[in-house]
């Protein structure tokens, strides 16, 4: 080949690849600000599945940690929308589509209840908040237990139980510290619920008051000091969500409260071993969430972005949520098969309790500090 | 008599200024002004006028108070106890040399390449409930340990563990003013072991022990992931206290409070430090 053959042939294959760039799949922008388990479960697991059900998209995982990111990026396709540009932005993961202020009256999120998804009549009742939240993958605060200390017939299924239950087996349960992880909060969570009425409906963003804080929180301070006797060396306190899980693993305690997402994930590990069981209270469940998926109306990928909320849905994506990402399915389990549904049967909830961020949130765990962790004697 | 004329008193002071000028302008611009700006903000509001309030709730709050009461005497302790023990390993590698006191030096100068986090989990493993020195008891049929973990010895050994090298390593360095001579002059004089350490060794080492003590104070008065893996709920040392009140109270302007009176503290150690090289540079102290 001589010089000006060579250039020929390398003109012709550059322009052979530059068509076919041209006309490479579409580019689904989805972005992500969970923890790092979320977004290696959509590089790893969901990318390559919805790829290869869906020839020409391609899914582009962004990684947009911390959470403020994600701010920007809503407020960037909120602008778009007034501006009728392209936001560059196709779909969240997780995200609150009561944000950015004034972007659900400008009609930025996309209402799901009539977007037209296959698989939109499937979802569990109980997680759709707001049909312009997808919600796809739940987790729940429940109680991880060692069934070779204590069998699944005997295992504490009401407040009143586990609380009868700690004080018969002092320094075989620990929570932890209620700022530092969702499974010590909610436990605490739910103590304020047990003596408000079980109603956690009483407990909303803008419904904070100093007085009536004081007199449940109160009343919740007096029942989990009561508590710190019993537990773990006559009240020791785990500084996170994992501290009480490897306490658990190492068979220093009996039970726990965990979130179910890492509960079953770090079973499926091998972290926890195959003995360990899961309870929920059946007098009232203590809190979880769903992650909730946004769409904005205006996304260049419209039709793209509504097929990965689709497959999101479907209970094969289901399934795998749950055995490789250890979450709640979205779905109601009857669209599960019945083996994974029998082995979940402990922890499929009946009810999902929130309790509210803001003032609620920071009572509680400011209050805790002061008045339940110094309240022993440690000796 | 004779006076040797200083070459470098002419023109050499303003080179010398100069190469100081840089880290003098960056020590200003990213210390001390964003100090100054934290003091004046936690007692001017503008708009609202001078109020030492947050100082006030801080100095009555019975809760910060036991913070800071833990933080100080947590602070004391660690510091007094990473001498202690770094101490006899320094002497021991300052008198020895061979293999096995390169082994000595690279194990108690190990800690200073595993981050904290590392330090916590391993100390659970190992110190934990159920952990390797437990299951080692068990085996033996020796009664269970009860577990420094999550009480306040729990940081304090992580801490201790955590900050040998850098005491060690200030340590080593005072003691190569300690001469081998003097030291078997002392010891040829019949000088026992204990005789020749109080009276020959630490003389010489005095502002070594003050630097490496207001240095681990520096570190602990702020020490944020082993207090907070290892150590209780409560009472907090000031790190995550600081933390906990900035990001989970949404509170910045009683963390700013506690920021100040933690720098007013370590300032003050700084100022002992300050005054040891002094006097180090005057003379073999």
């Amino acid at each position: 080949m001589n010089r000006r053959e060579f250039l020929m042939v390398s003109t012709a294959a550059g322009l052979a690849a530059s068509t076919r760039f041209a006309a490479a799949a579409t580019r689904l922008d989805m972005y992500t600000a969970s923890d790092a388990n979320i977004s290696d479960f959509f590089g790893n697991v969901i990318k390559p599945a919805f790829e290869a059900a869906n020839a020409g998209i391609e899914l582009n995982v962004v990684i947009a940690r911390p959470a403020a990111a994600l701010d920007a990026v809503a407020q960037r396709a909120l602008a778009a929308l007034s501006a009728k540009a392209d936001p560059q932005l196709d779909f969240i993961e997780q995200y609150e589509p009561m944000l950015p202020a004034g972007g659900l009256e400008a009609g930025l999120w996309t209402d799901f209840s009539k977007a037209g998804l296959k698989n939109y009549g499937t979802l569990n009742k109980l997680a759709i908040q707001t049909p312009y939240g997808l919600p796809y993958r739940g987790s729940q605060v429940l109680l991880a237990y060692d069934t070779t200390k204590l069998p699944k017939d005997k295992v504490p299924k009401t407040f009143a139980d586990l609380v009868a239950w700690i004080k018969a087996n002092p320094g075989q349960f620990i929570y932890n510290r209620p700022d530092k992880g969702g499974s010590g909060f909610n436990f605490v969570n739910r103590v304020v619920h047990e003596v408000s009425g079980r109603d956690p409906g009483k407990f909303k963003v803008d419904n904070f008051n100093q007085a009536t804080a004081d007199d449940v929180l109160g009343k919740a301070w007096a029942a989990l000091g009561d508590l710190a006797p019993s537990l773990y060396q006559s009240g020791a306190y785990t500084a996170g969500n994992t501290a009480s899980l490897q306490l658990l693993a190492q068979g220093a305690v009996t039970m726990v409260p965990a979130w179910s997402d890492q509960a079953l994930q770090a079973i499926a590990k091998g972290v926890l071993p195959e003995t360990t069981g899961l309870v929920q209270l059946s007098d009232l469940a203590l809190c979880g969430a769903f992650s909730q998926a946004v769409i904005p109306t205006n996304a260049a990928h419209l039709d793209a972005s509504l097929k990965l909320a689709d497959f999101l849905l479907l209970p094969e994506t289901q399934a795998v949520i749950i055995e490789k990402l250890g979450g709640f399915p979205a779905v109601d389990w009857s669209n599960l098969p019945q083996a994974l549904h029998d082995k979940y049967a402990d922890v499929i909830p009946s009810s999902i309790p929130t309790f509210p961020q803001g003032d609620w949130t920071k009572a509680v765990q400011d209050g805790w500090y002061r008045n339940v962790a110094p309240n022993i004697s440690r000796t | 008599m004779i006076t040797v004329p200083h070459p470098r008193a002419e023109g050499g002071g303003l080179s010398g200024l100069l190469l100081v000028a840089l880290p003098v302008v960056l020590l200003v611009w990213l210390v001390l002004w964003p100090v100054l700006q934290a003091f004046v903000g936690t007692l001017y509001f503008p708009g609202k006028g001078f109020s030492a309030a947050s100082y006030s709730y801080f100095f009555t709050d019975a809760y910060s108070l036991r913070n800071l009461w833990l933080t100080l005497w947590v602070t004391a302790l660690t510091s007094v106890l990473r001498v202690v023990v770094a101490m006899p390993i320094a002497i021991y590698l300052r008198f020895r040399s061979g293999s096995v006191a390169a082994l000595v030096q690279s194990l108690a100068l190990f800690p200073l390449f595993v981050p904290s986090v590392l330090v916590a989990y391993a100390f659970i493993r190992v110190l934990g409930p159920n952990g390797i020195v437990d299951t080692i008891l068990v085996a033996l049929h020796l009664p269970k340990l009860s577990t420094p973990y999550l009480t306040p010895a729990g940081p304090i050994i992580g801490l201790v563990w955590e900050g040998l090298p850098l005491t060690l390593l200030l340590l080593l360095s005072g003691l190569g003013r300690v001469s081998t001579a003097s030291v078997e002059a002392a010891r040829d004089l019949g000088a026992r072991g204990w005789t020749i350490f109080s009276r020959i060794i630490l003389p010489r080492i005095q502002s070594s022990i003050i630097v490496a003590l207001s240095f681990n104070v520096l570190g602990l008065f702020s020490a944020f992931t082993l207090p907070y893996l290892l150590g209780p709920a409560s009472p907090e040392m000031m790190g995550p206290y600081m933390q906990r009140t900035f990001s989970d109270n949404a509170d910045p302007l009683n963390a700013t409070t506690q920021a100040v009176i933690t720098f007013a503290f370590c300032a003050a150690f700084g100022l002992v430090y300050v005054r040891a090289i002094a006097r180090g540079r005057k003379g073999p102290a």
